[in-house]
């Protein structure tokens, strides 16, 4: 027996072969069972699930002492673990992360409803043992993580704007880790819903799709804190299920929505939550069409990077409030200056629609719906963000207003929906408004 | 199969069912009360149904063995992976045999049709199953007992009753 570091069999934990447990009796009865999952707390902990009242659950409360049988899924090798039982989670980050495997691996075996998570059974790892027998040689890695981590640190490092940095983020993913689809979402704190910022390997942007805290990967990640990490595919998570649901709960058409772009088949899924110090910034998602993609290594080096993009993009808002800057950002756009638009805006979501055509809603919608009431009282185009943060009519919250994403959002949107609207940044905190067409402004009144 | 009765004999549907090559782990205790666990590489009943030999390895199974020389008591549970039925059987005068000459056969057998079924899940690799249920012929022995006790372990709501 050798002193414990979980860490160095972590890759037994990931659930690709069964584990099994032995408990006793205090009258001297051992059992054995198969554990669906047997989670990685800390290089000396883990937690198993606690599904069921048990004859395990009824051992570990008289004697505390398991033996867990984990096999590593890529090279075979089997290790026995001594363990001793410390207590229960029945809720907090290390509940949500399970359920949420949990959820992936009961549907990937058939058991769907079946599982359910009473509790997380945390135990102190007291020794691990190598089991005799074959192993495979462990595969060279696709990437070196931390050699990916740096580049991809650096290369956050070098950029001075928001909108940049989020595409960087994504970029990177891609080109250091191979992470071919992703999508970053920023906290709205006001209305406790995440909105899609930024989007890497989808045919569509998917840009303002949003979504409540607890819903599916990326809701529950955002609402707990913690790291999601799903290696099969789950119903119980998925987008096109959730999207659904919320539309139907808020008894709202779901015309008024950016349809999720995510894959329609994610056998692997991960959501790290960005952070700045323990603010929630965002979610970072990543997914892909292959099973067990994404590893424990993974995961610590996507929610280290998570932890950088999360200060970066406090510390460019922060930038952005204080400094004025008279350099144009972007470059000028061509917009279609032929025929009249009608622009509606519904009050109560502040939805704005174009010709019928759904943009934006939320703060960005009114946002965008002030700034056109802007220009067609006086004709209007230069706006700095200050004033929007001083316009009592938009109601932006004193703290944490995310304006500049917000912006980001309905320049993005403007963007891919209309070719007579345009957004452009003409310097730090200050931007234009452009117009092509005559505009038709109807406000609705509220149903 | 009641606790307080005699063993009956196992019915023939289950000593077909835990002879049709499953995964197969048996746990054994020491007089601490501390657990052990190995990996089988065969199981075979006897003809009246009574007695159910386990095939382990040696090297793998120094500490069940260990156990079961102190205290006698084993549980084994044994699951079909391609559906998930499982059924776990207890026993608490559980000897060590030395080898035999068909427990080869034996293991033989058993590993072809679990990784027969195995394969069905269109999981795993063949060399990853064959690390993970390699086995030596010169070092294999087994574990046999009475059953004593039985329970259905297939998850769902009939998980930990008893068997009928």
């Amino acid at each position: 027996m050798s002193a414990a570091s979980v860490d160095a069999i972590r890759n037994c934990l990931e659930g690709a072969i069964p584990s099994t447990l032995a408990t006793c009796s205090p009258d001297g009865v051992p059992n054995v069972t198969y554990v669906s999952q047997v989670e990685y707390v800390d290089h000396q902990h883990v937690a198993l699930s606690f599904q069921f009242f048990s004859k395990t659950r009824e051992n570990i409360l008289l004697h505390p002492f398991a033996t867990a049988y984990v096999t590593d899924g890529v090279t075979g090798a089997s290790y026995r673990l001594s363990l001793q039982f410390l207590h229960t989670q029945t809720e907090g980050w290390l509940f949500e992360r399970m359920k949420a495997k949990l959820a992936g691996i009961a549907s990937h075996s058939g058991l769907a409803g079946v599982f359910r998570l009473l509790g997380s059974d945390v135990y102190r790892v007291l020794a691990i043992e190598r089991v005799p027998g074959g192993s495979l040689p462990a595969p060279a890695p696709r990437r070196n993580l931390l050699s990916a981590l740096r580049a991809a640190s650096e290369a956050l490092c070098a950029i001075g704007e928001l909108s940049s940095l989020l595409d960087q983020t994504l970029q990177s993913l891609d080109a250091q880790f191979g992470i071919a689809h992703s999508m970053l979402l920023m906290f709205d704190a006001a209305q406790q819903r995440l909105y899609t910022v930024a989007t890497h390997g989808y045919a569509e942007s998917g840009v303002g799709f949003e979504i409540g805290l607890g819903e599916g990967v990326i809701g529950v990640a955002a609402q707990h804190r913690v790291p999601i990490r799903i290696a099969h595919m789950t119903n119980e998570y998925s987008y096109a299920r959730a999207v659904r649901d919320q539309a139907i709960d808020a008894g709202f058409s779901t015309d008024a929505e950016v349809p999720f772009v995510g894959l329609a088949q994610a056998h692997s899924q991960m959501a790290v939550p960005i952070l700045a110090a323990d603010a929630l910034v965002g979610v970072l998602y990543v997914e892909s069409p292959e099973q067990q993609r994404f590893s424990y290594d993974d995961e610590d080096a996507l929610v280290t990077l998570a932890r950088q993009v999360g200060l970066a993009i406090r510390g460019l808002q922060c930038v952005e409030t204080a400094v004025a800057e008279d350099a144009p950002r972007t470059q000028p756009v061509a917009l279609q200056t032929q025929g009249v638009a009608a622009v509606r805006h519904f009050a109560e979501n502040d939805s704005v629609f174009i010709d019928n055509d759904y943009i934006i809603k939320g703060v960005a919608g009114a946002i965008l719906w002030r700034l056109l009431g802007q220009h067609a009282e006086n004709g209007r185009t230069e706006f700095s963000n200050r004033e929007l943060r001083l316009d009592a009519a938009l109601r932006l919250p004193d703290i944490d207003d995310n304006l500049e994403a917000r912006l980001i959002l309905l320049s993005r949107r403007l963007d891919e929906r209309c070719d007579f609207l345009a957004i452009e940044k003409t310097g730090r905190g200050r931007f234009r408004l452009k117009v092509g067409r005559r505009l038709e402004l109807l406000a609705s009144v509220p149903r | 199969m009641s606790p307080d009765a005699p063993p009956e004999p196992l019915s023939e549907a289950l000593s077909a069912f835990i002879q049709s090559g499953l995964s197969i782990t048996v746990a054994s205790r020491d007089g601490g009360m501390q657990t052990s666990l190995a990996r089988c590489f065969g199981c075979r009943v006897s003809a009246d149904r009574r007695r159910v030999t386990l095939v382990v390895q040696h090297a793998q199974a120094a500490a069940v063995l260990a156990d079961v020389r102190t205290s006698g008591h084993v549980a084994a549970v044994f699951s079909k992976p391609s559906t998930n039925q499982t059924v776990q059987l207890k026993g608490q005068d559980a000897v060590v045999e030395p080898q035999r000459p068909f427990d080869q056969v034996c293991a033989g057998q058993h590993v072809e049709a679990l990784l027969a079924d195995l394969h069905s899940l269109h999981e795993y690799g063949e060399p990853l199953l064959r690390a993970v249920f390699q086995w030596d012929p010169a070092d294999l022995c087994s574990i046999s007992f009475t059953p004593s006790a039985g329970f259905i372990q297939t998850p769902g709501p009939s998980a930990g009753n008893r068997l009928p």
